[in-house]
């Protein structure tokens, strides 16, 4: 306390806000706090991590090559990003919750004690405010659910870096509170032994066992759709993987502002090179040599799906108008508009065998909504990387 | 020690610095939208969330009898932040008339489920604490 005499409204205002004394829960305090807070900076480290990752694939050019192989390796760090995203949610919760009494610890004198207190105040703010931002905006974004103004990819990159920072300064902050915390028994040896005359009062071991069961279960009932065999227990998946060919759909064709050009009978692919430039009807690229790759599409969002996808590989084409094996291809679909009408694949992914300018999935020709006539299909990256409806590729150095 | 918390406060403080920058980099359009939705988390947390499982907290402990505190400890830390988790899929907000493969679950259904599965456990839970009390 600051020993801070104070008069009039003030002293009446002062002594209607709760002190720390206030709270009498034994269950908070750092002890709680700390073992919670381990598991809360290990999800979040893995969700900056994946984000980075993911942030990287989805540059036009990545600051460095970004492996091609496996091919499910951005489904795994994609779904790893919002597995560690939704067991944050509990884990952020309990946390806040132990330390809650700490947002009442009345300022000291001033002087460099009120320095430091304002300093700490403020990175805990942007500590709370970013985490509690990147949660709400992904699990939302996941939804497709984007009730602000704010570009989400943006804002969620930007923020990423806030939260991890000021965790980081709070790990800082706080390393001899909590390693004294995780020296201690989680629970007092009279309260972990019940006694005879009635049932015991909550632990903390009661807590945290419940905390653990909480991140669980909510990674489970929303993301369990991408285990085989738990997808039944994924009651709150964003999707149950159902849709056209056995694949869902992240933009339909409707929604692209395509759907009436799709059956048309002059479309040809343009295929631009150092070289020369053709133009491509669908039965030329049919009768090219078709391989035939198992990949996943696998969303931002989380979710993923793996198909049977036949074509032309990229590199084939590319070769026709004369590319090395050093450049890039640039891949424009017949959207109008739209963030993702075109995509970047770079020039190690161009050479992958099974980049492809898919024509079937399933062995049939693309549903509208996978994107026929054809469509990019490439191991390791974004689903909104892979292009639908195309109509270009033009080859660009790299 | 002493140095390892220094070094790991530079790097955080670093860290911290280019993600405002870029926070600011989005400029005059998005900042404002953005300071709505950091300030906003913090708010509602502190303001309406935390204030209400405080009262929650007081309310188990003047009226539920001791064998039901640890139960509802359990059913309020598995239940509350699922039902957090779950709020964009019931809503269906993102639901899009052209794209029936997107929030095509029946979420109330399964939540309803998992929720009566929760509280199942909960009372059974309470009874059999009673029960070795009493025994």
């Amino acid at each position: 306390m600051s020993g801070r005499t104070l008069t009039g409204v003030a002293a009446r205002l002062e002594a209607r806000i709760p002190h720390t004394e206030s709270f009498t829960s034994e269950l908070r305090g750092p002890r709680t706090a700390a073992r919670v807070g381990v598991w809360l900076g290990v999800a979040l480290s893995v969700a900056f991590v994946t984000g980075l990752y993911s942030h990287a694939s989805q540059l036009a050019t990545p600051p460095v090559a970004l492996p091609t192989a496996p091919a499910r390796l951005y489904q795994v760090t994609q779904g790893l990003h919002v597995a560690a995203g939704t067991a944050a949610v509990p884990l952020l919760l309990v946390k806040l919750w132990s330390v809650f009494p700490r947002l009442f610890v009345r300022p000291p004198r001033p002087g460099r004690e009120l320095a430091l207190h304002l300093l700490e105040r403020i990175s805990i703010a942007l500590l709370v405010g970013a985490a509690i931002f990147q949660l709400v905006t992904g699990l939302a974004n996941s939804a497709q659910w984007y009730p602000w103004s704010f570009g989400f990819v943006g804002a969620h990159y930007a923020l990423a870096w806030v939260a991890a920072g000021s965790l980081v300064v709070h790990i800082a902050v706080k390393l001899p509170i909590i390693r004294r915390a995780l020296s201690e028994p989680v629970d007092d040896v009279a309260a972990a032994s019940p006694g005879s005359t009635g049932p015991v009062a909550p632990t903390r071991r009661t807590l945290l066992r419940a905390t653990w069961l909480s991140a669980a279960v909510a990674v489970v009932a929303t993301t369990a759709a991408e285990l085989p065999g738990l997808r039944r227990v994924a009651v709150l998946a964003v999707r149950s993987g159902e849709g056209p060919q056995g694949i869902p759909v992240n933009r339909s064709a409707v929604g692209a502002g395509v759907a009436d050009q799709l059956d048309d009978p002059a479309w040809r692919l343009r295929v631009i090179g150092p070289a020369s430039t053709l133009e491509l009807s669908l039965d030329d690229l049919r009768a090219m040599d078709q391989r035939t790759a198992v990949l996943p599409i696998a969303c931002v969002e989380g979710w993923s799906a793996s198909g049977q996808w036949s074509g032309v590989p990229v590199r084939d084409l590319a070769a026709l108008v004369g590319a090395g094996s050093g450049e890039a291809v640039v891949v424009r679909s017949m959207q109008s508009r739209g963030a993702w009408r075109e995509s970047r694949l770079p020039a190690n992914f161009v050479q992958h065998p099974d980049s492809l300018l898919a024509l079937t999935l399933a062995g049939q020709p693309l549903d509208p909504d996978h994107g026929y006539p054809c469509r990019l299909i490439a191991p390791a990256r974004p689903g909104v990387l892979q292009t639908k409806w195309v109509h270009e590729l033009e080859v660009v150095p790299a | 020690m002493r140095a390892a918390r220094l070094g790991l406060g530079l790097l955080g403080l670093a860290a911290t610095a280019y993600g405002l920058l870029l926070v600011v980099g989005l400029g005059p359009g998005q900042l404002g939208s953005v300071l709505v939705w950091v300030v906003g988390g913090v708010l509602v947390h502190d303001a309406l969330l935390a204030p209400l499982v405080v009262a929650l907290g007081v309310l188990a402990v003047l009226s539920a009898s001791p064998s039901w505190r640890t139960p509802l400890v359990w059913a309020l830390v598995v239940l509350g932040p699922l039902t957090l988790v779950a709020v964009p899929v019931l809503g269906r907000f993102g639901a899009r008339a052209d794209n029936p493969t997107l929030l095509d679950r029946p979420y109330w259904a399964g939540y309803a489920v998992v929720a009566t599965v929760v509280l199942v456990l909960t009372v059974a839970a309470a009874r059999r604490r009673r029960r070795s009390a009493l025994g």
